[in-house]
């Protein structure tokens, strides 16, 4: 595990009294999907927040390829390769699609204002290689027939994928992904497991996420960590993790 | 007319020369003829790539080559299953330069319907677009032993596959093109030795009634009805075609495979079928042929979009639409109109029509036709109003294309003039009525017979005359009218008989409806309808008058949507004689689905199928009942089975 991509020892976080994360140690293979599950309130969106710099940890720290990340930012951390995405959306709602995912380019952008206002021939053949990623996000989310739609005129569902799409347009080295599933009807989480699964094998994104939905986590994720009120309860194989007692006692309570 | 006709100027006509026999033969003439000039238009990665006709030959060769190669012989069958791409077009060209012959699969069928048309057709090779294909052909393999190969043009989600059977189309191009340095003269030669009478396909019947049938195409079938159009209404070389229609329809094999090189035309792929409409606007189509349902669909999205717009807007639409349907009267059914209209309509023209031309892609689409089953009149005025020629063309497999709205004739109740055919192929063509009015056809390439079916063909096929099974009415003046199928012509318990696809189609071009059965026969004392409303139209209809509801069968029992239909049956009920009239009607509490086998992969009604599923609710409408609680086993896409339950009102008009 140390040779891991992602590695966090020790989180700790509290609000006031509640402790959020109580001392959770987890780390995301090369190689993996893994899950993060558990119960309203167990910390899965802290910890998430915690790995992409949106909280700074009480304590305890978090390595990105074998370096102390930590002390940076969220936008830092976005440069050196972590890319995320969102449980409540965070696009532009009145942007196009393809518009929303140049967005994601940002960080790869190297001409200057001036630059690209006075539309320098570098700056033309920037922007022709940026929409030519873009352009083959959208091939692999299958999005071009809502390529030109204004976002906010979108169902959740596809916000979710151009949200997905935001993220692999900075061409992360790992994805943190929050809730990919929630609120979304069969069809399209049967869709975004499909996305979730193909940019795992065909762009070769280790994906760490946080889901409610057992059913999904069961079929795409190769190892599931389960969070109970800031504690690590748990930690294996899907199959191993739907029979562990423990886990079903913080799903289903006690008898 | 009468009851019989034949074309009498075939002595004094000069034909067209006949440049090959085979298509193979005409596709390596073209490549020759037109070497530098674009055939292909795809759209990829957001930009229209263009492919000429030298690499558009060398990418069959390399296919062809990697087929025979793999080892396909002359006469066998390459299946191929996808959407309208490049590839499966390059795939067809190449299996029949190497003298086999293709049977093209719609990209919805079931793994089931697969392997019956894999078997049926002795295929040997299975050319399929993605993963979605493949998957359905390796659940079944195990059940085709004569399987070879599955061949997949795009590999995603597929890249952890190990199945011996499977590989890439590049890598059979591959292949093909280290076979063809090794033995250069191989293709040309295999090109060379085709024959026009060779079996060059399986068209299979939709199977509206029992299992499909594939019908025999040979090379001159197809040359045959390339003929048949140009020498009625011509296409322009280099014209833009769009190919959307599924390959697997005679339609676009005639159009896009066989025209395509025969016009020769260019050919354009939309990107998705979902983009078909930006695509068609971006590509400026010059010709393109649907089915009714894909016009009647177009006519809808104006009209919802119509719904929508401001009342600044909708006063300008409905004021330009009201000259352009004068126009549209007067040229479809050549209606006496005010010469003021005339003088009106250019500017009406100007002001609405060529925005909505615009809009929808055919400000330069000269050649639009429509094929398959009638059309409803609505439709068809609804697009001469807005400036867009619609032709009606009416041809069945077995027999090809028999006629079409010619030149500037476009009577909207017709089927428009007969075709003629090219005395290469065979005599004049010729029909006559049979019983109830049925038509029947002989000359030209003529019926080839169903694949391995004989005693089918027999039936089809009485004293040299093919029963097409229609129920035609021919005008004086040598245009066809099309009445219904004479199997579904039917009588009522009174003895009246009363058009029930005639109904259904002018139900349809409610934008609230989306697919409607109409009910009656000799046990029955009056015609009822089961309908399947639009969900996305009603839905919206119903966001805007501030109902609420969850589902699909929520929706559709509303009682203000019961209302909302009722009227709209109203209005076509004024069309009918009293006696062919709908007076009772249930909205469907969920949708006609092909995956159930209640539409077929065309969206042909599966009316003995979905009559039998709701025999319960239909007996009820017959009797006195007010409402009826149905329960409606559904299948799911994942395999799974529920039950819908309702408390479905009648509706009494």
């Amino acid at each position: 595990m140390a040779q891991g991509i992602l590695r966090a020892e020790g989180l700790k976080l509290s609000f006031g009294k509640v402790q959020a994360l109580n001392g959770i140690t987890v780390g995301l293979d090369r190689e993996e999907i893994l899950a993060v599950i558990g119960p309203n309130g167990a910390g899965k969106t802290c910890l998430l927040n915690c790995l992409s710099g949106f909280y700074t940890p009480e304590e305890g720290q978090v390595f990105f390829q074998g370096k102390k990340v930590s002390h940076l930012s969220p936008h830092r951390r976005a440069r050196v390769g972590m890319g995320r995405t969102f449980q409540g959306i965070q696009l532009f709602l009145h942007m196009s699609v393809l518009d929303n995912i140049l967005v994601g380019r940002h960080i790869h952008m190297r001409t200057n204002f001036l630059q690209s206002c006075l539309y320098w021939p570098w700056a033309a053949r920037e922007e022709v290689e940026h929409m030519k990623v873009a352009e083959e996000i959208i091939d692999f989310l299958e999005m071009e027939p809502i390529r030109d739609a204004i976002l906010g005129d979108l169902g959740y569902g596809l916000r979710k994928r151009v949200d997905l799409g935001r993220a692999l347009a900075l061409d992360p080295k790992i994805l943190l992904m929050d809730e990919p599933m929630a609120g979304m009807n069969v069809e399209e989480k049967e869709d975004m497991a499909r996305f979730i699964l193909d940019t795992h094998e065909y762009r070769k994104i280790p994906i760490l996420m946080v889901e409610h939905d057992m059913e999904v986590v069961m079929d795409i994720a190769s190892r599931v960590v389960v969070l109970e009120w800031g504690h690590l309860i748990a930690e294996g194989e899907p199959g191993v993790i739907q029979k562990d007692p423990r886990v079903i006692s913080a799903y289903l309570g006690e008898e | 007319m009468g009851k019989e006709g034949k074309d009498r100027t075939a002595d004094h006509w000069e034909w067209p020369p006949i440049e090959a026999d085979t298509l193979p033969k005409l596709l390596k003439f073209r490549a020759e003829q037109f070497a530098d000039r674009v055939f292909i238009r795809y759209k990829h990665l957001g930009v229209w790539q263009r492919i000429t006709w030298r690499e558009v030959y060398e990418n069959v060769r390399a296919f062809g080559l990697g087929l025979m190669k793999l080892g396909l012989k002359r006469g066998e069958t390459v299946a191929i299953a996808g959407e309208n791409r490049k590839e499966l077009f390059w795939a067809e060209w190449a299996a029949l330069s190497a003298g086999g012959k293709v049977v093209c699969l719609y990209p919805d069928m079931t793994p089931a319907e697969v392997k019956y048309l894999l078997e049926n057709s002795d295929g040997v090779y299975f050319v399929a677009e993605d993963q979605e294909q493949v998957d359905k052909v390796l659940e079944v393999k195990s059940q085709l032993p004569q399987l070879r190969r599955v061949i997949y043009w795009d590999s995603r989600g597929m890249w952890h596959y190990r199945d011996p059977l499977l590989m890439e189309f590049k890598e059979v191009q591959e292949e093909g093109r280290r076979f063809g340095r090794e033995q250069p003269q191989l293709f040309d030669e295999s090109i060379a030795q085709g024959l026009g009478s060779d079996i060059s396909g399986l068209s299979y019947t939709s199977g509206t009634t029992g299992l499909p049938k594939g019908v025999v195409m040979t090379h001159n079938t197809s040359l045959d009805g390339a003929f048949r159009i140009q020498m009625h209404c011509p296409l322009k070389p280099f014209t833009q075609y769009l190919s959307y229609i599924s390959p697997a329809w005679g339609t676009e094999q005639l159009f896009g495979i066989t025209l395509g090189v025969f016009v020769p035309l260019t050919l354009n792929f939309p990107e998705e079928p979902e983009t078909v409409l930006p695509n068609i606007r971006e590509l400026g189509v010059e010709a393109l042929s649907f089915g009714p349902r894909q016009w009647e669909g177009l006519a809808s999205i104006v009209q919802a979009y119509m719904l929508d717009a401001g009342w600044f807007r909708r006063f300008f639409y409905k004021v330009g639409m009201k000259i352009g349907y004068q126009i549209a009267a007067q040229r479809t059914e050549g209606k006496r109109i005010h010469p003021l209209w005339n003088l009106l309509y250019p500017l009406a023209d100007l002001l609405v029509m060529k925005a909505i031309r615009d809009n929808l892609g055919f400000k330069k689409t000269y050649l639009a036709a429509s094929g398959g089953t009638a059309m409803s009149p609505e439709v068809f005025r609804f697009f001469h109003a807005i400036g867009v020629k619609l032709r009606n063309a009416y041809g069945i497999s077995e027999v090809g294309m028999l006629t079409q709205h010619k030149g500037d004739k476009f009577d909207l109740e017709t089927l428009g003039s007969w075709y003629r055919s090219h005395p290469a192929f065979g005599p004049p063509l010729e029909w006559k009525l049979g019983e109830k009015g049925e038509l029947l056809v002989r000359g030209g390439s003529g019926f080839q017979g169903y694949y391995k079916n004989p005693k089918a063909s027999e039936e089809k096929l009485v004293e040299g005359w093919f029963q097409t099974g229609d129920a035609v009415h021919m005008r004086e003046d040598g245009e066809m009218i099309f009445l219904d199928r004479v199997s579904d012509l039917r009588s009522l318990s009174s003895g009246h008989f009363f058009p029930p696809q005639f109904i259904e189609i002018r139900l349809r071009f409610s934008p609230y409806i989306k697919d409607v059965i109409v009910i009656g026969d000799e046990t029955k004392p009056f015609v009822s309808a089961l309908i399947n409303i639009d969900a996305e139209i009603v839905g919206r209809w119903a966001e805007k008058n501030g109902l609420t509801y969850s589902t699909f069968p929520d929706l559709s029992q509303m009682p203000q949507v019961g209302e909302l239909i009722r009227k709209e049956v109203e209005k076509v009920n004024r069309f009918l004689e009293e006696k062919s009239r709908v007076k009772k009607l249930v909205n469907l509490p969920k949708e006609l689905d092909p995956d159930e086998a209640e539409l077929t992969r065309t969206r042909k009604l599966r009316r003995d199928f979905i009559e039998n599923r709701y025999a319960a609710l239909i007996q009820a409408i017959y009797g006195d009942r007010e409402e009826f609680a149905t329960e409606v086993p559904v299948k799911y896409r994942d395999g799974r089975t529920g039950v819908v339950k309702t408390q479905t009102p009648i509706i009494h008009i």
